[in-house]
């Protein structure tokens, strides 16, 4: 936790956030004078997610996401808790970065879409090409920016240069230096209501989407998929993509266990906030899926290693993940009817 | 296995929800074993890619662009993308031989989203 100046002098207190989406938007609301913790935003913006997206490539391994689409949670969470917002991109680096300066000078702090290859200031087994990770510019110094990046424990400076690059990569998935900052807070936010909204959502898209590829469904699919992965690929290129769906369960962001264990934690406030029983009972359901998600991640990296050969194999891997998969079918069903009985 | 503990020292710990004693969710900073292993794995992937880039780029076999593309974690069909040039033409880039002919004005739209100078787009370094 670090306190830092604004353009205008207003302080800004950096946490230390485990999603940058969710970490920045708490952010956001937090320096307007709302204080929302970060898995609150999560289950409010209704982040909890799962698609696999194998036809969609970063450096020739699928895509595996486990929270909604960037941007998704800002937009949803400030909707819901009745905010003013704004959310620009612009096809013109230049504008953007106009843009960018215009808005920080009048002592805004403005959530920003990066591509994490090009921040400067990264270490390299954060370094690959991904357009979603988000982070809050909080002024403009000599030559760059104080940027405040809630993965990493400090603000940093961060070179106008670098900035630029790693706000407009062309190519796919460009971010298309997208932006976004509050205008104006309700300062006593109708959390109940929120939360009770971004519970239904979250319950639908990982029950409702008729494809195969998302939600509970979604992760069958890719369980299968793992099961046959030996066959299909051999050893060595099925232990790549094993690693790959692992980075996506542990690494970018998730606070652990695919964001189950931030989920959990939102349940968690929420029945403290709603007196439920029920809800503290999801929450430690939530947090048991999270633990065999975290297993399946433990036996996968088992695999890699080559440790224990015999018990540890492709097909254990799957089989924990289906299990995971009925967990938490049934944990949002249960929800559903939980959410039902709640008032606002 | 020196590779996990060395790319994980790099003083920026990420943040994990764990429970504490009394079964409330904090944030802590001890990621999962899990981690390590899978992160090294893609890591040294992306560095044994680019070894064997450079490599081929001195023995003739591609050219300096495929070993930039490398470095910067793209594909063909990324870079083609970002460049603006068809995807079978950026491939065609990477032999060595058609590569030696471009137009600086090519040359140039690759070294601005590579982000190098025209200098070091044509070479690859030496070590």
């Amino acid at each position: 936790m670090t306190t830092e100046l604004a353009a205008n002098g207003k302080p800004f207190v950096h946490h230390h956030g485990a999603h940058c989406e969710t970490a920045v938007t708490s952010a956001l609301f937090r320096y307007q004078g709302v204080d929302i913790s970060e898995p609150m935003v999560f289950g409010i913006g209704s982040g909890i997610f799962f698609g696999h997206l194998p036809f969609l490539k970063m450096t020739g391994l699928p895509i595996t996401a486990f929270r909604a689409k960037p941007g998704a949670v800002f937009r949803k969470a400030a909707k819901r808790l009745g905010v003013d917002f704004v959310v620009k991109t612009f096809r013109d680096p230049q504008k953007g970065m106009d843009e960018l300066k215009q808005v920080l000078k009048t002592g805004q702090i403005v959530g920003l879409a990066t591509n994490l290859y090009w921040l400067p200031y990264m270490s390299e087994r954060h370094r690959w090409n991904f357009s979603g990770h988000n982070i809050i510019a909080l002024r403009e110094i000599e030559g760059g920016f104080r940027v405040s990046d809630p993965t990493i424990g400090e603000p940093v400076d961060c070179t106008a240069d670098g900035l630029e690059q790693a706000r407009f990569v062309p190519g796919p998935l460009n971010p298309r230096g997208h932006m976004y900052y509050i205008n104006s807070v309700n300062l006593h936010p109708d959390l109940r209501q929120a939360c009770i909204k971004g519970m239904k959502d979250s319950c639908n898209a990982m029950l409702k989407i008729p494809l195969p590829i998302f939600g509970v469904r979604g992760i069958r699919f890719l369980a299968k998929k793992v099961v046959k992965s030996l066959d299909k690929l051999g050893f060595q290129e099925a232990c790549r993509h094993l690693a790959g769906t692992v980075r996506w369960v542990e690494e970018t962001g998730t606070g652990g266990a695919g964001f189950r264990y931030m989920y959990a934690a939102f349940l968690q406030e929420a029945a403290e906030l709603f007196g439920s029983d029920e809800l503290a009972d999801l929450s430690k359901e939530m947090t048991a899926i999270g633990d065999n998600w975290r297993e399946f991640s433990v036996t996968a990296a088992r695999i890699i290693k080559q440790r224990g050969k015999e018990e540890e194999t492709f097909a254990k891997a799957g089989r924990l993940m289906l299990n995971c998969a009925d967990r938490e079918e049934t944990l949002f069903k249960n929800l559903q009817k939980v959410v039902k009985k709640l008032k606002a | 296995m020196e590779l996990e503990k060395e790319i994980f020292k790099d003083g920026m710990p990420k943040g994990y929800y764990t429970q504490n004693d009394n079964g409330k969710y904090v944030l802590e900073t001890n990621h999962c074993w899990s981690e390590e292993v899978c992160v090294a794995v893609i890591v040294s992937e992306v560095r044994a890619n680019i070894e064997k880039a450079r490599k081929e780029v001195l023995s003739g076999l591609k050219s300096p662009l495929y070993y930039h593309m490398e470095v910067r974690q793209m594909d063909p069909k990324f870079l083609a993308k970002a460049a603006g040039i068809a995807v079978f033409r950026v491939k065609r880039h990477m032999r060595p031989e058609i590569f030696a002919k471009l137009k600086p004005s090519v040359l140039e739209r690759y070294a601005a989203v590579l982000a190098v100078s025209l200098e070091e787009l044509k070479t690859v370094p030496n070590r």
